[in-house]
């Protein structure tokens, strides 16, 4: 699946996390911002590229914003930011989900 | 819990609160031009109902920043909290690029929400967020890593006079390449696309010269919003130091860049202080050259005086200041231009 649109999901308050999608041209690219990345960055791109290819989408550029966000929260946001970078928040996938 | 509310500045007592809040915490220019090209304004109150944070968004720019800590749950609570709510609101219109220009103090803080610097000097920073970014600007950019000796030169070209042509030939002489940028503004009397398409005939038999549009990069440094800055000498010192060190700081080292061409400025004041600036804040790492400015007879060859020329419709001096294209270009369109003009382009200006 190709990215329709850039899009954003979640916000950079305690607890939570800021993902957004662009398209890309080589495979994941990821720029990760986080107090912990040193010891959670590979988990949380780990999670957010699990749901990337739950979706088949195979290029995306992905920035990310991380504020201590537990891996639910991770998932959770990460579904809405594809969901809209596809344009398919009326039609969710429920099989991925 | 603090809650985020609409702000309307157009409404007296509003805006009152929302100065005096702004001027407790330092930030005391609310000239005309900052406050009026603001879009939406939040305000954070507490429980309450005071006051303790807002942000302004203007187009793409996030400004007017200012948040109280007392009584929060956490230090910088309330800023991400904040910012999280003006990052989405620009999202939601599609705006997913932005930026933030503040005291150097607080590039910290918005680095921890994402932001990335792209320029800092002792009198302000300029960051951004979101995407495309610099790196994916500088990606689309030819690069020449064998290259020793590699020159940039930035300008309007409003439009593309034989100045120009002088200078970037010299610079075409000195150097095995040379970058030359053309701002992105549309502010004045030709447009970026007929500018840049101008700068492109008039350079297009000096093979070493890489045309190369501005963007979001290399703008016109006065559109630098400058809110938290008291002193209005000290303006045009902040926005032009700060457009030096976008060059320094993430052009130059990207591109090999070693020397920066400019022409000498006997005409204008501010451009003068530009020039005074880049010097300062460029040299050593990077040689700046300035190259007196070429005349035509006694005539220094400026943009603002070929624009006056256009006015008057003067075609045959226009043969003379301008290079063929250009001139073809002014024949073909001079009813359009002078209709700009009549319906009040500024013609004045670099």
């Amino acid at each position: 699946m190709e990215i329709k649109k850039m899009a954003m999901a979640g916000t950079l308050e305690s607890s939570d996390i800021q993902i957004m999608l662009s398209a890309g041209t080589n495979g994941y690219e990821f720029e990760l911002e986080s107090d912990v990345a040193k010891q959670f960055g590979d988990q949380i791109k780990a999670t957010i590229t699990s749901v990337l290819q739950a979706y088949a989408i195979d290029n995306a550029k992905i920035s990310v914003v991380d504020k201590g966000a537990l891996d639910l929260v991770i998932k959770a946001r990460a579904v809405t930011a594809v969901q809209r970078a596809l344009e398919i928040v009326d039609t969710p996938n429920w099989e991925v989900l | 819990m603090d809650t985020i509310r609409e702000l309307y500045l157009t409404d007296k007592v509003s805006q009152k609160n929302w100065q005096t809040f702004l001027m407790a915490r330092g930030i005391s220019n609310f000239n005309q031009q900052e406050v009026a090209s603001i879009d939406q304004t939040i305000g954070l109150y507490n429980e309450e109902n005071q006051l303790v944070g807002t942000g302004s968004i203007a187009k793409n720019v996030i400004k007017f920043v200012a948040v109280c800590d007392i009584g929060a749950v956490a230090k910088g609570a309330r800023f991400n909290q904040l910012i999280s709510e003006l990052t989405s609101r620009l999202g939601a219109q599609g705006i997913f690029h932005q930026f933030v220009f503040t005291k150097p103090a607080y590039v910290t803080s918005f680095k921890h929400v994402g932001f990335q610097a792209l320029g800092v000097t002792e009198l302000g920073a300029i960051l951004e967020k979101g995407l495309p970014n610099i790196k994916d600007y500088l990606n689309q950019i030819p690069k020449f890593p064998n290259a020793k000796k590699v020159a940039g030169i930035v300008m309007n070209a409003n439009p593309f006079t034989k100045g120009h042509r002088y200078l970037v030939e010299q610079a075409a002489k000195d150097n095995e390449v040379v970058y030359l940028f053309v701002v992105n503004a549309d502010v004045s009397l030709f447009s970026t696309t007929e500018r840049l398409e101008l700068v492109r005939q008039g350079t297009s038999d000096l093979t070493n010269v890489i045309v190369v549009n501005g963007q979001d990069y290399l703008v016109s440094f006065i559109s630098f919003p400058a809110y938290f800055i008291k002193d209005n000498d000290a303006i045009i010192r902040y926005q032009t130091e700060l457009d030096a060190s976008i060059f320094k700081q993430q052009i130059a080292p990207a591109l090999g860049i070693t020397a920066r061409y400019l022409g000498s400025e006997p005409l204008s004041h501010t451009t003068n202080i530009y020039n005074e600036s880049l010097q300062r804040i460029l040299s050593p790492d990077i040689t700046v050259k300035i190259l007196k400015r070429a005349t035509w007879d006694t005539q220094i060859i400026s943009a603002s005086y070929v624009r006056q020329l256009i006015k008057v419709g003067d075609v045959s001096t226009l043969a003379a200041m301008v290079p063929a294209t250009t001139l073809t270009f002014i024949q073909n369109n001079l009813a359009t231009l002078q209709l700009r003009i009549s319906k009040g382009q500024n013609i004045n200006g670099n």
